[in-house]
């Protein structure tokens, strides 16, 4: 138990893997939309085809124009006005507009590839199992270890109830809230947007009250 | 790193690091859980919280893009559902995952309430609640 990291270098963990994903993607990762997007696979290779589709149709009006202004000498000389492409390599996820619309893609980064949200959740898992093996942690097991038999409930019917019941809280209010303690906490909060610093102060309340609730009442 | 392969990678490196941090914190122990929230151990409150305050500071030096904010209507219920669920089964949407990696199987029975919960919500915003983008999934 005692095994665990000390809070400096806990802090320094998390900051370290949001500014390097930020820096070396220009984007933000969040742990509930890949949950979101994973779990909803069919609708969202829809959506990528359509936009796949979409940005080949745009890459060739972009190409006819850049030929055309070549045949008529438009380019050479003066500068010529930025072309969409080149704002592409900067912003590249505020460019594509789906057809469908349903995606805001003028305010929110278009999402990473679904093949890649599902890595991430993967590699969560590789990653939790490399630290419990390395600590010496990995045990497998029935119950949810001591503190859930004290706090929560010592009958494995209830065990299996509750967890059910906060698992649907979680994935139900993460995505009504539109994202988690990573997109939000992490990732949000560190972009200073409002949404996710309502969100955390939020949810990190009701985890209080309800973790009091269960610690002193319950 | 903005092909596809790279954020491949980029999701691969930051996956595996979360994951080993996130455990490593001990998010994945109820009982180091519940004393962060009741703040009788505030050892993984000064993780979290710390962590959020450097990036903040960095993102700030760096001068991160920022997207521009709006409140959406779905924020205070969600988050309200979403701190209980996490205080009552111990899990945010990453930690099941590490408490199953680390042998706690009943966490796959809060895996599974996740799979049930976020599709219920995008599916019951398409029919009931029609909220903007940012909520369910849109």
């Amino acid at each position: 138990m005692s095994n665990y990291w000390p809070w400096w270098a806990g802090a320094l963990g998390l900051a370290a893997v949001t500014i390097s994903y930020t820096v070396s993607t220009d984007r933000s990762f969040g742990v509930s939309s890949a949950w979101d997007r994973v779990l909803h696979w069919r609708d969202e290779r829809r959506v990528e085809r359509m936009e796949a589709q979409f940005t080949d149709d745009r890459a060739l009006t972009e190409a006819l124009a850049a030929a055309t202004a070549e045949h008529f000498g438009t380019r050479t000389g003066a500068p010529v006005p930025p072309y969409p492409a080149a704002a592409d390599a900067q912003t590249p996820t505020q460019v594509v507009e789906p057809t469908t619309s349903t995606r805001d893609s003028t305010t929110t980064p278009r999402p990473a590839p679904l093949v890649s949200q599902a890595a991430l959740l993967l590699s969560i898992l590789l990653g939790g199992w490399l630290a419990a093996v390395t600590a010496g942690r990995f045990d497998l097991r029935l119950d949810m270890g001591d503190g859930f038999r004290e706090i929560v409930t010592d009958s494995p019917p209830q065990m299996i109830g509750a967890l059910f019941v906060g698992g649907v809280l979680v994935g139900f209010g993460t995505r009504l809230a539109g994202g988690c303690s990573s997109g939000h906490g992490l990732n949000g909060c560190g972009r200073l947007h409002p949404d996710s610093i309502i969100a955390t102060a939020v949810f990190f309340g009701a985890a209080v009250l309800v973790s009091f609730l269960l610690w002193k009442v319950v | 790193m903005r092909t596809r392969g790279g954020l491949l990678l980029a999701n691969i490196v930051a996956g595996l690091a979360l994951g080993y941090t996130v455990a490593n914190i001990g998010f994945g122990d109820y009982a180091e859980l519940n004393r962060m929230f009741t703040f009788q151990d505030l050892r993984m409150l000064g993780a979290f919280a710390g962590g959020v305050a450097l990036v903040v500071v960095v993102f700030a030096l760096i001068r991160v893009r920022r997207t521009p904010g709006r409140i959406h209507a779905g924020v205070i219920p969600g988050a309200v559902l979403f701190g209980g669920g996490w205080a009552l089964s111990g899990g945010c949407p990453a930690i099941p995952i590490i408490q199953a990696a680390s042998g706690y199987l009943p966490a796959l029975v809060t895996i599974v309430g996740i799979v049930v919960g976020t599709r219920l919500c995008r599916w019951a915003n398409a029919k009931y609640f029609h909220l903007d983008v940012g909520s369910c999934g849109r």
